[in-house]
């Protein structure tokens, strides 16, 4: 079963695939200021009325059954000694993360890298997430390994380079046993097993999270690793190291590696202190105690998912939209679009017009005056910022006017976003900032400045139909500009908006029809 | 608040209680835009360095900006424009006005609004009677006769703008349409400020008060608003059979109470609108009130003493409110 966006009109009706549609409803500020406008505008009803609290209605009796039923088979698990055998289960948990904190204190770049020499002796972490079952013991599966390098991750953002070295995320190459399977799509999965289980030596690269300890011991490999006997004795030292050192002489992270921090040291007392209940626990030498967990286990489990379709049902009865409604009201009151009382201003009035582009920002920026002293083509080129969604992954940087404009631009939209989310409108202001992308800035200059399309085809490389579609969007974003601007009265300003109209208004993108 | 003569006689001693009630008024009322009062060819002070918009009522010459009506100047952001305190009606769209139909014309009534232009009200942005969706026929505009007439009164939302600058209106709800059973009133438009709710039902009198913002004032009978979903059909067919027995007959009569209410509330607009102050439901109800506890009479309200009284009870009221 495919769902299928309510946007998406165009429903494939072949044969007998029936698409669950869900509501893409969502509340727009363009709406709000219509709404508020009129006065029978009642956002309100219209929420109360949405195809989106229809849905959510709709889907509560069945929330309910379900949360009957889990509690049904909840109540049906008994335990004996339930109490005590929770206390344990939340002791076990607690050294879990403990040792987790640990491990990410150690690990973190800046005082591990140092030690991430090639060929010392490594123990990774490989406990098994595909099995349901969790291991309730406070002894963890492990395998050893030997490091081969480590590599930095490279992230998707530009500006992560600017990271420094010491925060960004790194993996490392490690040798190790590891159980080689193909899964369903002819995948290879490498997966480290203990140094003693069935399986080949492997190269295999792991998240920094994934290392439990480092050894103090670097062995002696020889660099060519391609032959499987090079391999399988290199481990066979590992195994040798092992047997005469159990524990594999870690590092020890004060002595060795140096770490001072005051929390590493709490977090180390508090996981002896824990230790040291563990033994002293009654329960702890009662039989079967494995069982029981497991099964003290799954009633939390239930417990949680309970809890969970609790909290849906409760959100649903309530109306969908209404904190966000009252969250974007109170933005458009700081921006001095509506007044205290909600009756539309002069800048709403202006953005009430925009509904091809984001109106907040255009609105804003309009009303800075960065439309003014703009010439006619940059003012074109800094209108298709906002309807070009798209990343480009090799788009030219555009020409120094251009990038200020587009700098003004994003400060605009930044601004907006933090306000926003100062009010409590739920938005990712970077992502907000981002959205606004300059790639198609040249382009539309040069079909401003009365290029042919062949010309302006070759600044940029998409496909023909999204650039004219853009510039087609854009045409809209104008007109809608020239009643904003007629309405507040700024006559330049308008004639500068109709200028720019008739400059992009020729040829093939605005030609009616390809074949007459 | 912006005074104009009264055009009442006055005797020696309300002439000097109305003086001082007056002084004490411009005395409450914000002085903070009194520095930026302009009046025609004045300059407006701008930075000019500064990208700056020019909006409405100014205009650059010889590289300054002056200002080319009388009013205060506004600045919104790097707008800035001259709002002017009297002047004829700016409609915007949503809204609600009140207008007396002049013509009726080819799919389409003529509307008096007080504006420059006549506004048009279509056939097809009226809801029909019996409240189905559907494309007017050249039976409906035959039918157009039995809607509205010339002289009636109506009520209707401004929809939009025509190229020519007349207004395009529509009433497409039960609230809008044809008043009946009321007063209109006239009062200057800039009396009437945008606010939240221009339709107002006073309960305890039975009363619908409708403002609307080209300063065309409505008052009359509360009229109980029909919700063409709710209704069975049963229902529907006695109230259609009922209302065409009653356009037969004589109509049925308003009490004499509500009658008389609705010419005192009248008539204390009419005040309101010669001191010059804002038409708002709370003064209206205000100067009710205090007419109905000084035991006025409903003419003598129209009268100086009356005038003289509802001023000093407004500053009054102000100076109250600014305690507070």
């Amino acid at each position: 079963f495919k769902s299928v966006r309510l946007l998406d009109i165009i429903i494939d009706l072949d044969g007998f695939v029936s698409f669950f549609i869900i509501s893409a409803f969502h509340l727009s500020y363009n709406m709000l200021l219509n709404q508020l406008r009129c006065e029978e505008g009642d956002p309100e009803n219209l929420l109360r009325n949405s195809f989106f609290q229809f849905q959510a209605d709709r889907a509560i009796p069945d929330l309910e059954k379900q949360i009957k039923s889990l509690e049904k088979e909840r109540n049906s698990m008994v335990i004996e000694e339930e109490e005590s055998l929770k206390n344990y289960y939340n002791l076990i948990f607690q050294h879990k993360s403990l040792k987790k904190d640990i491990c990410e204190i150690v690990f973190t770049p800046k005082y591990c890298l140092p030690f991430l020499l090639p060929n010392r002796a490594v123990c990774l972490d490989c406990t098994n997430d595909d099995e349901e079952q969790q291991s309730f013991s406070i002894e963890d599966q492990d395998t050893w390994g030997v490091i081969m390098k480590f590599n930095k991750v490279k992230s998707l953002f530009e500006d992560d380079d600017n990271r420094r070295p010491e925060d960004a995320n790194y993996t490392v190459d490690v040798l190790t046993r590891c159980m080689v399977s193909k899964d369903g799509v002819g995948k290879k999965k490498v997966k480290a097993v203990p140094i003693k289980e069935r399986g080949e030596p492997v190269v295999v690269t792991v998240p920094l999270s994934q290392i439990k300890s480092l050894s103090s011991a670097i062995m002696n490999i020889p660099k060519d690793l391609v032959p499987l006997e090079a391999r399988e004795n290199a481990l066979k030292k590992v195994s040798e190291l092992l047997s005469r050192h159990p524990d594999g002489i870690p590092l020890d992270p004060e002595v060795d590696m140096k770490i001072k921090s005051s929390s590493y040291k709490k977090t180390v007392r508090r996981l002896e202190a824990l230790e040291n209940l563990f033994e002293k626990h009654k329960i702890a030498k009662s039989p079967l105690i494995t069982e029981k967990l497991k099964v003290l286990h799954m009633k939390e489990e239930l417990t949680a998912k309970i809890k969970s379709l609790k909290k849906t049902v409760r959100s649903s009865t309530t109306l969908a939209f209404k904190d966000e409604l009252k969250a974007r009201k109170r933005v458009l009151r700081r921006l001095g679009y509506t007044n205290s009382d909600n009756v539309v201003e002069l800048k709403g009035k202006v953005a009430c017009e925009i509904s091809s582009a984001e109106e907040l920002t255009l609105t804003e920026l309009m009303f800075s005056g960065v439309f003014k002293d703009a010439k006619v083509e940059e003012l074109v080129s800094l209108l298709s910022c906002f309807v070009w969604r798209e990343r480009l992954p090799d788009a030219a940087k555009p020409r120094e006017e251009l990038d200020l404009l587009f700098i003004q631009l994003q400060d605009t939209a930044r601004r907006v976003a933090e306000l926003q989310l100062d009010c409590k409108v739920e938005i990712d202001v970077e992502n907000f900032v981002q959205s606004f992308r300059p790639d198609i800035m040249e382009a539309v200059y040069a079909w401003a400045k009365g290029s042919k399309f062949f010309e302006v085809m070759k600044i940029v490389r998409v496909f023909e139909g999204s650039l004219i579609r853009a510039i087609r969007r854009m045409e809209e974003v104008l007109q809608q500009l020239i009643v904003a601007a007629k309405s507040i009265g700024e006559t330049q300003l308008e004639a500068k908006l109709e200028e720019a109209v008739s400059k992009i208004k020729r040829d093939i993108v605005f030609a009616a029809s390809l074949y007459l | 608040m912006v005074m104009r003569k009264l055009q009442l006689p006055l005797s020696q001693t309300q002439k000097v209680r109305f003086e001082r009630a007056i002084e004490r008024l411009q005395s409450l009322s914000s002085t903070a835009n009194s520095d930026a009062s302009v009046i025609v060819t004045d300059s407006i002070p701008v930075n000019h360095d500064d990208a700056y918009l020019k909006g409405h009522g100014t205009s650059e010459v010889d590289g300054e900006l002056l200002a080319t009506v009388c009013g205060v100047v506004e600045r919104v952001d790097k707008l800035v424009y001259v709002r002017t305190l009297r002047a004829r009606y700016k409609p915007e769209v949503g809204d609600i006005v009140v207008g007396r139909v002049i013509e009726v014309a080819q799919k389409r009534w003529r509307v008096e609004l007080n504006f420059n232009q006549d506004g048009v009200l279509m056939l097809s942005s009226m809801n029909m009677p019996d409240g189905i969706q559907r494309r007017r026929t050249s039976v409906d505009e035959l039918n157009m006769r039995n809607i509205f007439v010339e002289h009636d009164v109506v009520c209707a939302e401004v929809r939009n703008f025509q190229h020519d600058g007349s207004l395009q209106l529509q009433a497409r709800s039960q609230k809008y349409g044809k008043l009946e059973k009321g007063q209109l009133l006239k009062v200057d438009p800039y009396l009437v400020k945008r606010s939240k709710h221009h339709f107002h039902y006073i309960e305890s009198l039975g009363i619908d008060l409708i403002i609307g913002c080209n300063g065309f004032i409505w008052v009359g009978e509360h009229v109980e608003l029909r919700d063409p979903m709710a209704i069975d059909d049963q229902k529907d067919e006695e109230m259609i059979s009922s209302s065409a027995e009653n356009t037969g007959k004589e109509q049925i009569y308003t009490l004499l109470e509500t009658r008389q209410t609705i010419c005192r509330i009248g008539n204390a607009i009419r005040v309101l609108s010669n001191l010059g102050f804002t038409v708002t439901l709370e003064i209206i109800m205000e100067t009710v009130n205090l007419s109905n506890s000084k035991n006025v009479d409903i003419h003598d309200m129209l009268g100086s003493e009356f005038h003289v009284v509802v001023a000093e009870n407004e500053a009054e009221r102000r100076r109250t409110k600014r305690k507070k």
